[in-house]
């Protein structure tokens, strides 16, 4: 019996171990099941993650190209509202990417540091250089083409010169009534000849003085005072046929007629107050710039007087406040990591390197290389342009020249402006970019020293 | 017997549980430890078989994704159910949809393994 109880021990065992192997093997073709559909799955996640990089790349790409066009867009916006920056902010950035590669191979003294070799890097200063400008955007275009210094909407010259053909009538009838009164023929005639005579030189010399082409010394501001204070009698009321905003300026002057007026004034209508001055964002943003109280002062005399160029104190303001805006546009952008430059080296192209540039009057220390390079280009850009009705080009010599002023001045880098002469860069732009007749021999010598 | 509800997370799938004759889950199972999280889900069920099991028990599963764990858990699941199919009568929907390939496989692996069970492939 002992036997058999250890034969049935023995059949116990076995029949639970062909359970627990027959369980062992059913897990085990499980763990087979769960791999193979684990690994099935996988490899559909996979081809489906791919897939989607792929569609992500394809984004990237066509959002770039997106970027890319409204960059450009923007950029053919400023270059076509006027005419006298043409194709400027295209041309800008092939001339800053120039140099910019040159100043990365080099590595003399400040540019040991400075590199621009990725993709990236390229992209960032090139867009920068595109935008550089985008400020004028906003800036009337009465005052970026401004040409004569009595230019409003229009060359006001064309009233004051009405002025003196009044005045000349006066006088004309001022001798008639003399001759009528008796007065002795001859001496009339003569009289009025001479006042005719000095009425044509006054005009030829505030007409001249219109046009800004020359420095207004002390004595020509004084001459131009006095030729103003003639004066010629207006009869009509000069509050008729005024807009809104011009009527409320001109009626707290005295508009009672007959009024004597002098024939070149500065007057209450003249002034466009400065409103909706944002001063609490102008400090903000780091803005040095003194602002002037007024908008824009339209003074006739005001004008007139300026002593260089066409624009007055609040016109000057008005040009340079397009940096301002270029940089309250460009750091409202969301740029990614690798652009975030893109608004410190496009707002800085008017900085010099002593404190005495535009908008933050930056030095040489806050100034990128990146900046200053684009600096130099702009101003040479802008200098050897042959698309600006308004102005010859210059020559590619005489442009280098006025460069070399702008660095002893210290408003341009001195080893970029080397690296741009010794490298050749300005000869191969000037091939690209520059009409025949303007390319001509440049002495480099001079200006590089040692 | 009490119903028993797991809140749907991102992770883990909807759990309900009725006396009155229903098992579902909906959602995706991708738990930290999945053996732990179906645990009280389990214990329901070993008990609601041992005590109170309504005459026919409708197992309602509509689970998009899942990982290898819970895969395992699953087979253990039709195993307790497969052990009360005789005396039970227990109707299983494998609910899936059409695009999701990955879940129909998984229905197909589970009605191969349980040749028993009536297990019914349904396209939402």
């Amino acid at each position: 019996m002992a036997e058999n109880r250890l034969v049935t021990e023995i059949e116990k065992l076995k029949s639970e171990f062909d359970a627990t192997t027959t369980k062992l093997i059913k897990d085990i073709k499980r763990h087979d099941k769960i791999l193979a559909r684990t690994d099935r799955d996988q490899m559909r996640e996979l081809k489906k993650l791919e897939a989607r990089l792929e569609e992500v790349q394809q984004l990237q790409t066509a959002q770039k190209e997106l970027l890319d066009s409204f960059i450009k867009l923007i950029a053919s916006a400023i270059d076509a509202k006027s005419k006298y920056t043409g194709g400027h902010c295209e041309r800008v950035p092939e001339l800053s990417l120039m140099i910019a590669s040159e100043a990365s191979k080099s590595k003399d003294g400040i540019f040991q540091e400075f590199s621009i070799e990725t993709e990236d890097q390229k992209r960032e200063l090139s867009i920068a250089s595109w935008l550089h400008d985008c400020g004028k955007v906003v800036t009337p275009e009465y005052v970026v083409d401004k040409a004569t210094k009595l230019e409003t909407i229009y060359n006001r010259i064309h009233e004051v010169r009405t002025r003196f053909e009044v005045i000349h009538r006066d006088k004309t009838i001022e001798a008639l009534e003399k001759k009528l009164a008796g007065e002795d023929a001859t001496k009339v005639d003569q009289w009025l000849e001479n006042e005719h005579n000095q009425l044509q030189k006054e005009f030829a010399i505030v007409a001249k003085a219109n046009l800004g082409a020359e420095f207004m010394k002390d004595e020509d501001k004084e001459e131009i005072k006095q030729i103003a204070s003639r004066t010629w009698v207006r009869n009509f009321d000069d509050t008729l046929g005024l807009a809104h905003e011009e009527k409320k300026r001109v009626l707290q002057e005295n508009t009672t007629t007959p009024q004597v007026e002098q024939l070149l004034a500065d007057k209450i209508r003249h002034i466009i107050p400065r409103e909706f001055f944002d001063y609490e964002q102008y400090e903000r943003m780091g803005f040095k710039t003194k602002v002037p109280e007024h908008l824009y002062n339209l003074g006739e005399l005001y004008n007139i007087c300026t002593s260089a160029g066409t624009l007055s104190y609040e016109e000057r303001f008005k040009i340079q406040e397009h940096v301002q805006m270029t940089i309250i546009m460009l750091e409202k952008l969301p740029f990614p990591e690798y652009l975030k430059n893109v608004p410190l080296y496009a707002g800085a192209h008017h900085e010099t390197l002593i404190g005495t540039g535009y908008p933050r009057e930056l030095t040489i220390e806050d100034m990128p290389i990146a900046s200053r390079i684009m600096a130099i280009a702009d101003v040479f850009e802008a200098l050897t342009a042959s698309d600006r009705p308004y102005k010859e080009p210059k020559t590619l010599s005489a442009s280098i020249r006025i460069l070399s002023f702008m660095v002893k001045d210290k408003h341009l880098d001195k080893d970029i402006f080397e690296l741009f002469l010794k490298s050749g860069i300005y000869k191969e732009y000037a091939k690209k970019y520059l009409k025949p007749e303007q390319i001509d021999d440049v002495d480099i010598s001079q200006y590089i020293q040692g | 017997m009490e119903k028993l509800r797991i809140e749907e997370t991102k992770y883990t799938p909807k759990i309900e549980l009725d006396p009155a004759g229903t098992i579902s889950m909906v959602g995706k199972s991708y738990p930290e430890n999945t053996f732990e999280f179906y645990e009280p889900m389990m214990e329901w069920v070993r008990e609601y078989f041992e005590t109170s099991a309504a005459e026919v028990t409708t197992v309602n599963l509509e689970i998009t994704y899942f990982n290898s764990s819970s895969s395992k858990l699953f087979f253990d699941f039709f195993d307790l159910l497969e052990e009360n199919n005789e005396e039970h009568t227990i109707k299983i929907n494998w609910i899936y949809d059409e695009e999701n390939e990955s879940a129909e496989e998984s229905g197909e692996d589970f009605i191969e393994d349980f040749e028993d069970l009536d297990i019914q492939l349904v396209v939402k």
